[in-house]
């Protein structure tokens, strides 16, 4: 981290308003707290990635039907 | 829509003087400049690239066949070149120019030698692209119908080569831009972590001088001679493996300014910090270490390569899935960071605490759900058995249009939304657009892409003008091939659309007189910075040798093999078409 970036560690930096003013971000300062490194847990991360993995497993499954049983033996060389 | 603080007829520069001090416009103004010319001519390509692909979609269909089917060769030369090169790096070019400038706090070393590296990338890339360009034009005895794999037997014009040389070597004064500017900082600093942007365009580019090494030499040494008469024709498997030495880490030359995005620009976006830091760090030199040793798996079916080297090139690809899946959990958790701050809770409701009205967010979230998909049939063509059933067929352009026709393209769209304010000081001219924009270009490539994996599963083969064959009767798993057509043509034509839009926004955009606000430059760190990681991370020269010895370990004895088996220059082999012979003849 540079300087500049280590200074931007203050909250105002973080969470300031001037920073989302280009309209990128609506914030709403009611609902709004910063979340620590210790206070986050990312469980809707892991709910996601087992989401897909579940997809990947079926997509698996899925090919060794189009691969196996769909076609004939595929013979290189 | 106004932001707050705005005021009738306050133009641009008057309010320029108004931005915060650390805006990335008021801090490096020459900087600027150079990332907008960069950017114009990325723009530029990509509009081009994009009309050629929608030809291309509605004639191998049928739906339209506006060219002849001998041009559509032309037309698909100047799709791949002109979007998987010229907009990809130009746009590199531009995020990288930004991100190490901003990350390092100072601007490049000498502005004569930057301005130096943008006009060599330039006319380079103008040399190949009126070689391909005058392919359409019967009149002038100049093509370069040689598809983006530019490898023998095809043969092009000495100019499109020359060009491509002169465009790579652009890429590397640039690379050498970006490591004095480096230098400098290092110089004042010399404790300190290397800033995470730097860090990332420093290992992309060393991973870029190691990769293009294989096609400087195909170009250079083979086709340029063979292309101006001056040498036979080359062994052709020779550069087919010269050239996907390059073809492969250039995917990944393609995705890491997009990699850089998601990790450091995302996370400000959706209103929270990078998860961490020494993660993105350890993706980069995976990335680094691992996307050139496995060139070979572009050549499954290449005979004269023994499978026991197509098996080492499988292990490595295979391995590159790591640094992809780190990707996912990183960034799918740094955004979930800001959706908790603002609010949102469960474990899926935080979802609907992101901006997704805001097209930079939501294109670069839908790009991030492409790549999961793209990953999928990436493991498919990676996979040696398995490749064999979509070998050349449409199932590979499915693929990556999936990875570089979205994760890269829409990242790169999404992206300009939040820069091109930030390099212009003007406003965004249309941030509904932009959002409808990103949620159509994923809407057409759903359609196109699905289309063409399934395509390619009934074995419909992929760069043919023409893929009807009244002796084939091409069996779909579910549909008809007449319906799968349709949807690959409409997918395409939405694609076209969305193009056009977001070069109309963009283009409004660097016109509009209205002042952009709020441009502070910082972004927020990492919740888990980089004094939480070992030191030896940040030991490029470690790295960039590991990288070296893996090549060399991966590349030797297969090169050594296919030199021994058929030679450098096989008798018997010809040009096609031969470019130069016919004018040397009317010379003599």
């Amino acid at each position: 981290m540079t300087a500049t970036e280590a200074e931007a560690e203050a909250d105002s930096a973080v969470v300031g308003d001037d920073v989302y003013t280009d309209g990128t971000l609506v914030r709403d300062p009611d609902i709004e707290e910063s979340l620590s490194q210790d206070e986050y847990d990312p469980k809707g991360t892991l709910a996601l990635l087992l989401v897909y993995f579940l997809i990947l497993a079926l997509m698996w499954t899925y090919m060794y039907f189009v691969e196996f049983l769909g076609n004939g033996a595929t013979v290189v060389g | 829509m106004s932001t707050p603080g705005e005021t009738a007829g306050e133009t641009v520069e008057s309010a320029r003087e108004m931005l915060p001090d650390n805006s990335f416009l008021i801090q490096y103004p020459h900087v600027s400049r150079v990332v907008r010319s960069l950017f114009l001519t990325a723009f530029v390509a990509f509009g081009i690239g994009a009309f050629m692909g929608v030809l291309q979609a509605l004639h191998r269909t049928g739906i339209a066949r506006i060219v002849e089917s001998a041009d559509y060769y032309t037309f698909l030369t100047l799709h791949g070149v002109l979007l998987a090169i010229v907009f990809t790096i130009f746009f590199l070019a531009g995020v990288f120019t930004w991100a190490n400038t901003r990350s390092l706090d100072r601007p490049p070393v000498s502005k004569r030698f930057t301005w130096f590296w943008v006009v060599t990338m330039s006319a380079g890339t103008a040399m190949a692209g009126i070689a391909m360009l005058a392919g359409l034009l019967p009149s002038i005895d100049i093509s370069a119908d040689v598809l983006f794999t530019f490898y023998a037997p095809l043969q092009a014009h000495p100019i499109f080569y020359i060009g491509l040389a002169v465009f790579v070597i652009g890429t590397w004064l640039a690379g050498i831009d970006w490591f004095r500017q480096f230098l400098a900082w290092r110089r004042e600093h010399p404790d300190e972590r290397i800033p995470l942007q730097s860090f990332m365009v420093l290992t992309t580019m060393i991973m870029w001088f190691i990769a293009t090494l294989g096609v400087a030499v195909e170009v250079v040494v083979f086709l340029i001679p063979w292309s101006l008469g001056i040498m036979p024709a080359p062994n052709p498997l020779l550069t087919r493996t010269l050239f996907w030495f390059f073809g492969h880490p250039i995917v990944y030359f393609w995705l890491m300014p997009a990699y850089l995005l998601w990790y450091t620009v995302l996370p400000k976006i959706a209103g929270g910090r990078l998860f961490s830091d020494p993660l993105a760090r350890v993706v980069f030199v995976l990335f680094l270490l691992l996307s050139t040793p496995v060139g070979i798996h572009h050549q499954y079916l290449d005979p004269g390569i023994a499978e026991g080297f197509k098996f080492i090139a499988m292990t490595n690809t295979m391995f590159l899935l790591l640094p992809s899946l780190l990707t996912a959990f990183t960034v799918v958790a740094s955004i979930e960071h800001g959706a908790r701050q603002r609010g949102g809770t469960g474990y899926f409701g935080w979802l609907k605490a992101l901006p997704w009205r805001d097209p930079a967010f939501t294109g670069m979230a839908l790009a991030g759900l492409m790549f999961a998909a793209g990953g999928f049939s990436g493991m498919v063509n990676a996979g040696m058995n398995i490749n064999y059933l979509v070998h050349n067929t449409l199932w590979v352009p499915g693929h990556f249009h999936l990875t570089v026709g979205t994760a890269v393209a829409l990242s790169f769209m999404a992206g300009a939304y939040w820069l091109v304010p930030r390099i212009t000081g003007r406003k965004l001219y249309s941030r509904p657009i932009g959002l409808f924009q990103v949620v159509l270009w994923f809407v057409g490539m759903v359609f196109m892409s699905a289309a063409m994996h399934r395509g390619g599963l009934a074995g419909i083969p992929r760069r043919t003008a023409e893929p009807q064959y009244p002796q084939v009767a091409f069996e779909t798993v579910a549909g008809s091939v007449g319906s799968l057509r349709l949807q690959l043509a409409f997918g395409g034509v939405l694609l076209f659309v969305s193009a056009l839009l977001f070069l109309m926004n963009v283009g409004l955009t660097a016109m509009n007189n209205k002042p952009a606000r709020g441009l502070d430059s910082a972004l927020p760190p990492a919740l888990s910075g980089p004094e939480q990681s070992p030191t030896v991370l940040d030991n490029l020269k470690l790295w960039a040798l590991i990288a070296v010895v893996l090549v060399i370990l991966a590349y030797s004895l297969p090169l050594y093999s296919i030199v021994q088996g058929a030679g450098l220059y096989p008798a018997g082999q010809e040009a096609s078409p031969a470019v130069i012979a016919p004018l040397l003849e009317v010379i003599a």
